[in-house]
Protein backbone atom coordinates (compact mmCIF):
# COMPACT_ATOMS: atom_id res chain seq x y z
CA UNK A 1 0.00 0.00 0.00
CA UNK A 2 1.34 3.54 -0.75
CA UNK A 3 1.65 6.43 1.14
CA UNK A 4 -1.44 7.97 -0.39
CA UNK A 5 -3.63 4.82 0.30
CA UNK A 6 -2.87 4.99 3.65
CA UNK A 7 -2.84 8.93 4.32
CA UNK A 8 -6.19 8.23 2.54
CA UNK A 9 -7.57 5.77 4.89
CA UNK A 10 -6.50 7.30 7.53
CA UNK A 11 -8.39 11.07 6.88
CA UNK A 12 -11.47 9.37 5.55
CA UNK A 13 -11.30 7.66 9.04
CA UNK A 14 -10.45 10.59 10.92
CA UNK A 15 -13.27 12.51 9.02
CA UNK A 16 -16.18 9.59 8.52
CA UNK A 17 -15.57 7.79 11.36
CA UNK A 18 -17.45 10.36 14.14
CA UNK A 19 -19.77 10.37 11.47
CA UNK A 20 -20.43 6.94 11.38
CA UNK A 21 -20.02 6.25 14.95
CA UNK A 22 -23.31 8.94 16.06
CA UNK A 23 -25.85 7.80 18.64
CA UNK A 24 -28.80 9.46 16.35
CA UNK A 25 -29.99 8.64 12.77
CA UNK A 26 -32.37 11.32 11.55
CA UNK A 27 -35.43 9.77 10.67
CA UNK A 28 -36.37 8.65 7.22
CA UNK A 29 -38.00 11.47 5.26
CA UNK A 30 -41.64 10.86 4.21
CA UNK A 31 -41.27 9.43 0.24
CA UNK A 32 -42.74 12.52 -1.30
CA UNK A 33 -45.19 11.81 -4.16
CA UNK A 34 -43.44 11.64 -7.22
CA UNK A 35 -46.72 11.74 -9.24
CA UNK A 36 -47.45 14.96 -7.39
CA UNK A 37 -43.48 16.21 -7.49
CA UNK A 38 -43.79 15.27 -10.99
CA UNK A 39 -47.19 17.44 -11.59
CA UNK A 40 -45.52 20.08 -10.14
CA UNK A 41 -42.07 20.04 -12.55
CA UNK A 42 -44.43 18.89 -15.49
CA UNK A 43 -47.06 21.48 -14.62
CA UNK A 44 -44.56 24.23 -14.55
CA UNK A 45 -42.93 22.88 -17.46
CA UNK A 46 -46.29 22.58 -18.94
CA UNK A 47 -47.15 26.21 -18.58
CA UNK A 48 -44.14 27.89 -19.80
CA UNK A 49 -44.51 25.76 -22.71
CA UNK A 50 -48.15 27.05 -23.14
CA UNK A 51 -47.22 30.72 -22.63
CA UNK A 52 -44.36 30.18 -25.54
CA UNK A 53 -46.83 28.52 -27.66
CA UNK A 54 -49.43 30.95 -26.40
CA UNK A 55 -47.18 33.78 -27.10
CA UNK A 56 -46.25 32.52 -30.29
CA UNK A 57 -49.59 32.01 -31.83
CA UNK A 58 -50.40 35.65 -30.50
CA UNK A 59 -47.41 36.78 -32.44
CA UNK A 60 -47.98 34.95 -35.51
CA UNK A 61 -52.05 36.25 -35.60
CA UNK A 62 -51.02 39.85 -34.47
CA UNK A 63 -48.62 39.78 -38.09
CA UNK A 64 -51.35 37.93 -39.44
CA UNK A 65 -54.03 40.51 -38.67
CA UNK A 66 -51.44 43.54 -38.90
CA UNK A 67 -50.68 42.18 -42.76
CA UNK A 68 -54.45 41.61 -43.38
CA UNK A 69 -54.89 45.15 -41.82
CA UNK A 70 -52.15 46.66 -44.21
CA UNK A 71 -53.14 44.65 -47.06
CA UNK A 72 -56.38 44.58 -46.82
CA UNK A 73 -55.77 40.51 -47.35
CA UNK A 74 -53.97 37.05 -45.80
CA UNK A 75 -52.22 37.03 -49.66
CA UNK A 76 -51.68 40.87 -50.33
CA UNK A 77 -50.51 40.30 -53.66
CA UNK A 78 -53.27 38.38 -54.73
CA UNK A 79 -55.68 40.23 -53.24
CA UNK A 80 -54.24 43.72 -54.16
CA UNK A 81 -54.09 43.31 -57.51
CA UNK A 82 -57.90 41.98 -57.39
CA UNK A 83 -59.68 44.54 -55.50
CA UNK A 84 -57.20 47.33 -57.73
CA UNK A 85 -58.38 45.67 -60.85
CA UNK A 86 -62.21 45.49 -59.31
CA UNK A 87 -62.06 49.03 -58.40
CA UNK A 88 -61.04 49.97 -61.73
CA UNK A 89 -64.36 48.37 -62.72
CA UNK A 90 -66.16 49.78 -60.31
CA UNK A 91 -65.50 53.04 -61.36
CA UNK A 92 -66.07 52.63 -65.19
CA UNK A 93 -69.64 51.81 -63.90
CA UNK A 94 -69.91 54.65 -61.98
CA UNK A 95 -70.39 56.13 -65.34
CA UNK A 96 -73.91 54.87 -65.47
CA UNK A 97 -74.98 56.97 -63.15
CA UNK A 98 -74.52 55.15 -59.77
CA UNK A 99 -73.31 56.84 -56.76
CA UNK A 100 -69.43 55.88 -55.53
CA UNK A 101 -68.07 52.59 -55.37
CA UNK A 102 -68.53 51.58 -51.94
CA UNK A 103 -71.77 48.98 -52.51
CA UNK A 104 -69.94 47.43 -55.17
CA UNK A 105 -65.91 46.35 -53.83
CA UNK A 106 -67.52 45.96 -50.45
CA UNK A 107 -69.71 43.13 -52.55
CA UNK A 108 -66.07 42.01 -53.87
CA UNK A 109 -64.93 41.90 -50.05
CA UNK A 110 -67.18 40.12 -49.06
CA UNK A 111 -65.95 37.03 -51.21
CA UNK A 112 -62.97 37.35 -49.65
CA UNK A 113 -64.44 36.17 -46.16
CA UNK A 114 -65.86 37.70 -43.48
CA UNK A 115 -63.03 36.39 -41.08
CA UNK A 116 -60.67 39.10 -42.45
CA UNK A 117 -62.87 41.66 -42.77
CA UNK A 118 -63.94 41.13 -39.50
CA UNK A 119 -60.36 41.20 -38.33
CA UNK A 120 -60.18 44.34 -40.38
CA UNK A 121 -62.76 46.06 -39.26
CA UNK A 122 -62.36 45.37 -35.03
CA UNK A 123 -58.71 46.95 -35.23
CA UNK A 124 -59.58 50.09 -37.48
CA UNK A 125 -57.77 48.71 -40.18
CA UNK A 126 -60.24 50.11 -42.64
CA UNK A 127 -60.20 53.48 -42.04
CA UNK A 128 -56.02 53.22 -41.73
CA UNK A 129 -56.16 52.07 -45.20
CA UNK A 130 -58.40 53.72 -46.76
CA UNK A 131 -56.38 56.61 -45.70
CA UNK A 132 -53.50 55.51 -46.87
CA UNK A 133 -54.57 53.89 -50.27
CA UNK A 134 -57.38 55.72 -51.37
CA UNK A 135 -55.69 56.28 -54.69
CA UNK A 136 -54.78 52.76 -54.83
CA UNK A 137 -56.33 50.07 -53.48
CA UNK A 138 -59.90 51.09 -52.31
CA UNK A 139 -59.81 46.99 -51.43
CA UNK A 140 -59.16 47.84 -47.89
CA UNK A 141 -61.95 50.38 -48.21
CA UNK A 142 -64.33 47.50 -49.05
CA UNK A 143 -62.78 45.44 -45.85
CA UNK A 144 -63.19 49.00 -43.37
CA UNK A 145 -66.09 50.79 -44.49
CA UNK A 146 -64.72 54.14 -43.21
CA UNK A 147 -62.21 54.41 -46.21
CA UNK A 148 -64.32 52.94 -48.61
CA UNK A 149 -66.16 55.52 -47.95
CA UNK A 150 -63.31 57.80 -48.53
CA UNK A 151 -62.33 56.20 -51.63
CA UNK A 152 -66.11 56.88 -52.32
CA UNK A 153 -66.06 60.38 -51.46
CA UNK A 154 -63.43 60.98 -53.55
CA UNK A 155 -64.99 59.27 -56.52
CA UNK A 156 -67.93 61.53 -55.70
CA UNK A 157 -66.16 64.53 -56.42
CA UNK A 158 -66.17 63.20 -60.14
CA UNK A 159 -69.30 64.66 -60.73
CA UNK A 160 -69.72 67.96 -58.61
CA UNK A 161 -73.31 67.10 -58.18
CA UNK A 162 -73.04 64.47 -55.65
CA UNK A 163 -71.14 66.29 -53.29
CA UNK A 164 -72.42 66.23 -49.98
CA UNK A 165 -74.76 63.54 -51.19
CA UNK A 166 -75.03 60.54 -48.16
CA UNK A 167 -75.55 57.06 -48.96
CA UNK A 168 -77.83 55.78 -46.32
CA UNK A 169 -74.85 53.27 -45.13
CA UNK A 170 -72.28 55.82 -45.24
CA UNK A 171 -70.80 56.82 -41.77
CA UNK A 172 -71.30 60.23 -41.10
CA UNK A 173 -68.34 61.54 -41.42
CA UNK A 174 -68.44 60.82 -45.31
CA UNK A 175 -70.35 63.83 -45.21
CA UNK A 176 -68.08 66.33 -43.74
CA UNK A 177 -65.14 65.52 -46.29
CA UNK A 178 -64.39 68.19 -48.86
CA UNK A 179 -61.92 66.75 -51.56
CA UNK A 180 -61.27 69.21 -54.03
CA UNK A 181 -62.54 67.50 -57.87
CA UNK A 182 -59.61 65.78 -59.29
CA UNK A 183 -60.52 66.86 -62.99
CA UNK B 1 -34.55 -13.65 0.86
CA UNK B 2 -31.52 -12.96 1.78
CA UNK B 3 -29.42 -9.79 0.80
CA UNK B 4 -25.70 -11.56 0.24
CA UNK B 5 -22.44 -10.61 -0.19
CA UNK B 6 -22.78 -7.36 1.90
CA UNK B 7 -19.73 -5.91 1.95
CA UNK B 8 -20.30 -4.73 6.26
CA UNK B 9 -17.78 -7.21 7.31
CA UNK B 10 -16.81 -5.99 10.38
CA UNK B 11 -20.19 -5.63 11.76
CA UNK B 12 -23.16 -8.67 12.66
CA UNK B 13 -23.58 -11.48 10.13
CA UNK B 14 -25.60 -9.75 6.93
CA UNK B 15 -28.82 -8.95 7.25
CA UNK B 16 -31.57 -10.02 5.17
CA UNK B 17 -34.04 -8.00 3.73
CA UNK B 18 -37.56 -8.48 1.35
CA UNK B 19 -38.23 -6.64 -1.12
CA UNK B 20 -41.34 -4.09 -1.22
CA UNK B 21 -41.06 -4.55 2.69
CA UNK B 22 -41.69 -1.25 4.60
CA UNK B 23 -40.58 -2.90 7.65
CA UNK B 24 -36.83 -4.35 6.10
CA UNK B 25 -36.75 -1.04 4.44
CA UNK B 26 -36.57 0.95 7.36
CA UNK B 27 -34.17 -1.96 9.42
CA UNK B 28 -32.13 -1.30 5.96
CA UNK B 29 -32.27 2.51 6.60
CA UNK B 30 -31.15 2.15 10.12
CA UNK B 31 -28.49 0.11 9.48
CA UNK B 32 -27.11 1.65 6.80
CA UNK B 33 -27.66 4.94 7.15
CA UNK B 34 -24.21 6.27 8.55
CA UNK B 35 -22.50 4.62 6.10
CA UNK B 36 -24.28 6.03 3.13
CA UNK B 37 -24.15 9.22 4.88
CA UNK B 38 -20.16 9.24 5.08
CA UNK B 39 -19.82 8.26 1.47
CA UNK B 40 -21.93 11.29 0.58
CA UNK B 41 -19.92 13.80 2.76
CA UNK B 42 -16.79 13.08 0.84
CA UNK B 43 -18.65 13.62 -2.28
CA UNK B 44 -21.01 16.72 -2.28
CA UNK B 45 -20.25 20.57 -0.83
CA UNK B 46 -20.69 19.54 3.17
CA UNK B 47 -22.56 17.81 5.74
CA UNK B 48 -26.01 19.42 5.60
CA UNK B 49 -25.58 18.40 1.76
CA UNK B 50 -24.70 15.40 2.53
CA UNK B 51 -27.59 14.80 4.76
CA UNK B 52 -30.11 15.94 2.50
CA UNK B 53 -28.53 14.07 -0.18
CA UNK B 54 -28.65 10.44 1.89
CA UNK B 55 -32.69 11.10 2.65
CA UNK B 56 -32.66 11.52 -1.52
CA UNK B 57 -31.13 8.16 -1.28
CA UNK B 58 -33.57 6.79 0.08
CA UNK B 59 -36.68 8.14 -1.08
CA UNK B 60 -35.20 6.93 -4.16
CA UNK B 61 -34.16 3.55 -3.03
CA UNK B 62 -37.72 3.15 -1.72
CA UNK B 63 -39.56 3.64 -4.78
CA UNK B 64 -37.76 0.70 -6.16
CA UNK B 65 -37.27 -1.02 -3.17
CA UNK B 66 -39.76 -4.18 -4.74
CA UNK B 67 -37.40 -4.61 -7.67
CA UNK B 68 -34.35 -4.15 -5.80
CA UNK B 69 -33.03 -8.16 -5.91
CA UNK B 70 -32.10 -10.29 -2.88
CA UNK B 71 -29.21 -11.13 -4.87
CA UNK B 72 -27.25 -8.40 -4.68
CA UNK B 73 -25.86 -6.66 -1.65
CA UNK B 74 -28.35 -3.83 -0.37
CA UNK B 75 -25.91 -1.45 0.40
CA UNK B 76 -23.91 -1.39 -2.39
CA UNK B 77 -27.29 -0.74 -4.25
CA UNK B 78 -27.86 2.15 -1.76
CA UNK B 79 -24.20 2.98 -2.66
CA UNK B 80 -24.64 3.21 -6.30
CA UNK B 81 -28.40 5.33 -5.63
CA UNK B 82 -25.89 7.56 -3.44
CA UNK B 83 -23.17 8.75 -5.81
CA UNK B 84 -26.00 8.89 -8.69
CA UNK B 85 -28.13 11.11 -6.44
CA UNK B 86 -24.40 12.91 -5.09
CA UNK B 87 -23.47 13.07 -9.24
CA UNK B 88 -26.78 15.15 -9.39
CA UNK B 89 -26.55 17.40 -6.62
CA UNK B 90 -23.27 18.33 -8.37
CA UNK B 91 -24.78 19.71 -11.33
CA UNK B 92 -27.33 21.25 -9.74
CA UNK B 93 -24.28 22.97 -7.43
CA UNK B 94 -22.76 24.44 -10.01
CA UNK B 95 -25.93 26.00 -11.09
CA UNK B 96 -26.62 27.58 -7.34
CA UNK B 97 -23.01 28.90 -7.15
CA UNK B 98 -23.26 30.48 -10.66
CA UNK B 99 -26.55 31.70 -9.08
CA UNK B 100 -24.62 32.76 -5.47
CA UNK B 101 -21.90 34.47 -7.41
CA UNK B 102 -24.22 36.83 -8.72
CA UNK B 103 -25.66 37.80 -6.47
CA UNK B 104 -22.98 38.33 -3.76
CA UNK B 105 -21.08 40.62 -7.00
CA UNK B 106 -20.05 43.67 -4.64
CA UNK B 107 -20.67 41.78 -1.22
CA UNK B 108 -17.93 40.49 0.87
CA UNK B 109 -17.62 37.07 0.85
CA UNK B 110 -19.29 35.16 4.18
CA UNK B 111 -16.61 33.41 6.44
CA UNK B 112 -15.89 29.84 7.31
CA UNK B 113 -18.57 27.96 8.41
CA UNK B 114 -17.03 26.67 11.80
CA UNK B 115 -18.65 23.40 11.95
CA UNK B 116 -17.20 22.46 8.62
CA UNK B 117 -13.88 23.26 9.56
CA UNK B 118 -13.22 19.76 11.02
CA UNK B 119 -14.19 17.97 8.13
CA UNK B 120 -12.49 20.30 6.12
CA UNK B 121 -9.00 18.61 5.45
CA UNK B 122 -7.09 19.12 2.57
CA UNK B 123 -6.98 15.47 1.64
CA UNK B 124 -11.31 15.65 1.55
CA UNK B 125 -11.21 19.18 -0.27
CA UNK B 126 -9.06 17.34 -2.87
CA UNK B 127 -11.28 14.81 -3.41
CA UNK B 128 -14.46 16.57 -3.59
CA UNK B 129 -12.98 18.24 -6.49
CA UNK B 130 -12.40 15.05 -8.42
CA UNK B 131 -14.80 13.56 -10.63
CA UNK B 132 -17.83 12.54 -8.56
CA UNK B 133 -17.64 8.09 -9.73
CA UNK B 134 -13.33 8.58 -8.64
CA UNK B 135 -14.09 10.25 -5.86
CA UNK B 136 -16.49 7.45 -5.04
CA UNK B 137 -14.49 4.73 -5.98
CA UNK B 138 -11.88 6.01 -3.63
CA UNK B 139 -14.70 5.61 -0.57
CA UNK B 140 -15.43 2.28 -1.03
CA UNK B 141 -12.41 1.36 -1.55
CA UNK B 142 -9.94 2.74 0.96
CA UNK B 143 -13.19 3.39 3.72
CA UNK B 144 -15.63 1.02 3.26
CA UNK B 145 -13.30 -1.88 2.63
CA UNK B 146 -14.78 -3.03 -0.95
CA UNK B 147 -12.84 -5.02 -3.17
CA UNK B 148 -12.79 -3.89 -6.80
CA UNK B 149 -15.13 -6.50 -7.85
CA UNK B 150 -17.82 -5.42 -5.14
CA UNK B 151 -17.24 -1.83 -6.62
CA UNK B 152 -17.82 -3.37 -9.83
CA UNK B 153 -20.57 -4.81 -8.75
CA UNK B 154 -22.03 -1.71 -6.97
CA UNK B 155 -21.87 0.58 -9.99
CA UNK B 156 -22.77 -1.65 -12.57
CA UNK B 157 -19.25 -1.08 -14.09
CA UNK B 158 -16.81 -3.56 -15.35
CA UNK B 159 -13.58 -4.31 -12.75
CA UNK B 160 -11.18 -2.57 -15.35
CA UNK B 161 -13.45 0.82 -15.19
CA UNK B 162 -12.76 0.09 -11.34
CA UNK B 163 -9.25 0.23 -11.19
CA UNK B 164 -9.04 2.99 -14.17
CA UNK B 165 -10.83 5.28 -11.63
CA UNK B 166 -8.81 4.58 -8.70
CA UNK B 167 -5.64 5.18 -10.53
CA UNK B 168 -7.09 8.05 -12.47
CA UNK B 169 -8.57 9.70 -8.91
CA UNK B 170 -4.55 8.39 -7.07
CA UNK B 171 -2.65 10.20 -9.64
CA UNK B 172 -4.94 13.60 -9.12
CA UNK B 173 -4.54 13.68 -5.51
CA UNK B 174 -1.07 12.62 -6.09
CA UNK B 175 -0.57 16.02 -8.19
CA UNK B 176 -2.80 18.19 -6.29
CA UNK B 177 -1.24 17.33 -2.61
CA UNK B 178 2.26 16.73 -3.88
CA UNK B 179 2.84 13.62 -2.83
Amino acid sequence: MSDLERELESELHRVLDPVTAMSTIPPRRAPARRSAVRALLGGAGAALSLKLLTGVAAAAAAVTVAGAATTGSINPADWGQQVSQHVSDCKKALADGQHGIGDCVSSFASQHGQVVASDARHHGQGSGNGDENTKGNGSSGGHGGNSNANDHARDKTKDPSTTGEREPTDPPIQTTVNVPPQR
Amino acid sequence: MQSIDDPVKDGPAPETYAPGSEVDFDRLYRNTYRRILGTLITLVRDRATAEDCAQETYERAFRKWKEWRPEASAEAWLHRIAINVAISDRRHQQLRQAGELVRRLGRPAPGPDPAMVAERSDLIKAMKRLPTRQAAALVLRHYHGYSNREIAAALGIPEQTVASRLAAARRQLQAVLGH
